[in-house]
């Protein structure tokens, strides 16, 4: 919660901190591509998190791809994935898509019992595919514009929007309403920490490239991370699965 | 009320629609199909050489050819510049495009190693402003399958590749937000992004 609340007062203050545009019309138009109005600050955020990143989560996850072979790997990043699962579901329903809720909800069912609570990605083999939804795209289906792009420090790229939308996700997660004790509390950290780990392993890769080919990391991040965000927003409101199952038609 | 166009001219304009139609989807269906032929046949190239088994350093040389002929790299190269483009003099555009030549192959060749193995399967085609976006699904062992769209262009006389699409991300409108952000970051100067990605070549190994 606590760091819902540093979002939110992030939003707020930066609300009063912005560039002004410039007066060229072709600069005007590279401005409004990158939809940055608070570049300077999500500049500074970016390069201390990176720093950071550089001499904590970096060596961590470099460690961890060293010592766990890749099938183990992949088997927490599925824990982690259908752990995450309910979040998708509400998700889901909130973006009016009954039949990937469904989906959901399957997939959270078979992979915490067959799965053995998520370590096998049986839905997979079973045809449920994982699909990701979290709040910012929910509210992206609703209509609510992106708002400015954000880096936010230690969360990484984001938008008003999006920030917005990860505060709800942190509120639809049922691990936050179990009752409070010492069992729920290590299983939280061990949770969040396998997760940002298993996390930062699997793009690891990824983010050295873009840190050793790009000029400006920055732009590229803010860039790709603008567009794939639209990409997925568009791909939920043209996902017309049925929703019946496909065996109510062939009956 | 009068009719804004006459009977005989919204007659002749109906009929003149309907020919056109079917030679317009034609068209489309052609280009649709056209694309998807082109894709299948320099998506097995790439592979072959990639999922061969000689030496990386002998697959690198393979690759440079097939670069050459099926992707317009002049036009990805003018296409990253953005607006820097029309205000280049003539001797700038040429060092640009020849420097972004052996960025780009250095890019891709860096990344053949990771590929063994590697499949593909064409999905469908769609029109995409002038040019025609082909859906692929690139699968590597154990990974989950990797979402990417190829749009291929005509306009140089042959279909050649002139942006890929990764999960949502365009490759050549990702780069254009990199050079044109380090460029106005750099006084606006397209020599100083002439000088960085000269740089780059160097400590290229």
């Amino acid at each position: 919660m606590l760091r819902v609340a540093g979002v939110a007062l992030g939003l707020l203050g930066l609300a009063s901190c912005a560039a002004p545009p410039p007066k060229d019309p072709d600069a005007l138009a590279e401005y409004k591509e990158a939809n940055d109005r608070y570049e300077k600050l999500n500049r500074k955020a970016f390069g201390l998190t990176m720093w950071a990143n550089k001499y904590t989560l970096r060596p961590v996850a470099k460690a961890y791809i060293w010592a766990v072979p890749r099938p183990l790997r992949n088997s927490f990043g599925s824990l982690y994935q259908t752990m995450n699962e309910p979040v998708v579901f509400f998700n889901d329903v909130g973006a009016g898509k009954p039949r990937r809720a469904g989906d959901a909800f399957v997939r959270w069912c078979i992979n915490m019992t067959a799965g053995l609570g998520g370590l096998i990605d049986v839905a997979n083999y079973a045809g449920y595919k994982h699909h990701d939804n979290d709040g910012g795209l929910t509210l992206a289906t609703w209509g609510v514009p992106s708002g400015p792009y954000l880096f936010l420090p230690a969360l990484g790229p984001s938008s008003f929007r999006d920030g917005l939308g990860y505060g709800l996700d942190v509120g639809l997660s049922p691990w936050n309403y179990v009752p409070r004790g010492y069992g729920l509390l290590t299983f939280n950290w061990a949770y969040n920490i396998m997760g940002t780990i298993n996390g930062m392993a699997t793009n690891v890769d990824a983010l050295d490239q873009v840190m050793k080919d790009s000029l400006d990391p920055y732009a590229t991040i803010r860039s790709a991370y603008q567009q794939q965000r639209k990409a997925m927003a568009e791909a939920i409101k043209n996902d017309h699965r049925a929703t019946v199952p496909d065996w109510y038609h062939t009956r | 009320m009068q009719s804004s166009i006459p009977r005989r001219h919204a007659l002749a304009l109906l009929a003149a629609t309907s020919a056109a139609m079917p030679v317009a989807s034609a068209w489309a269906v052609d280009a649709g199909a056209q694309a998807r032929s082109f894709v299948t046949m320099f998506g097995n190239k790439l592979v072959a050489i990639v999922n061969s088994d000689i030496a990386l350093e002998k697959k690198k040389q393979d690759i440079l050819p097939l670069l050459g002929q099926y992707v317009d790299v002049d036009a990805i190269g003018r296409y990253c510049l953005g607006r820097y483009w029309r205000t280049a003099t003539p001797e700038q555009q040429d060092r640009y495009l020849k420097l972004f030549h052996q960025v780009l192959v250095n890019a891709i060749t860096d990344k053949i190693g990771d590929y063994r193995g590697v499949t593909f399967v064409v999905g469908s085609s769609a029109p995409s402003g002038d040019d025609t976006a082909v859906s692929t699904v690139i699968n590597r062992p154990g990974q989950p399958g990797a979402d990417t769209q190829w749009i291929i262009s005509t306009a140089s006389g042959s279909p050649k590749v002139v942006d890929v699409v990764g999960e949502g991300a365009s490759l050549r409108l990702t780069q254009r937000g990199d050079y044109t952000s380090f460029i106005a970051r750099n006084g606006g100067n397209l020599d100083g992004l002439l000088r960085a990605l000269d740089k780059q070549i160097a400590n290229h190994h």
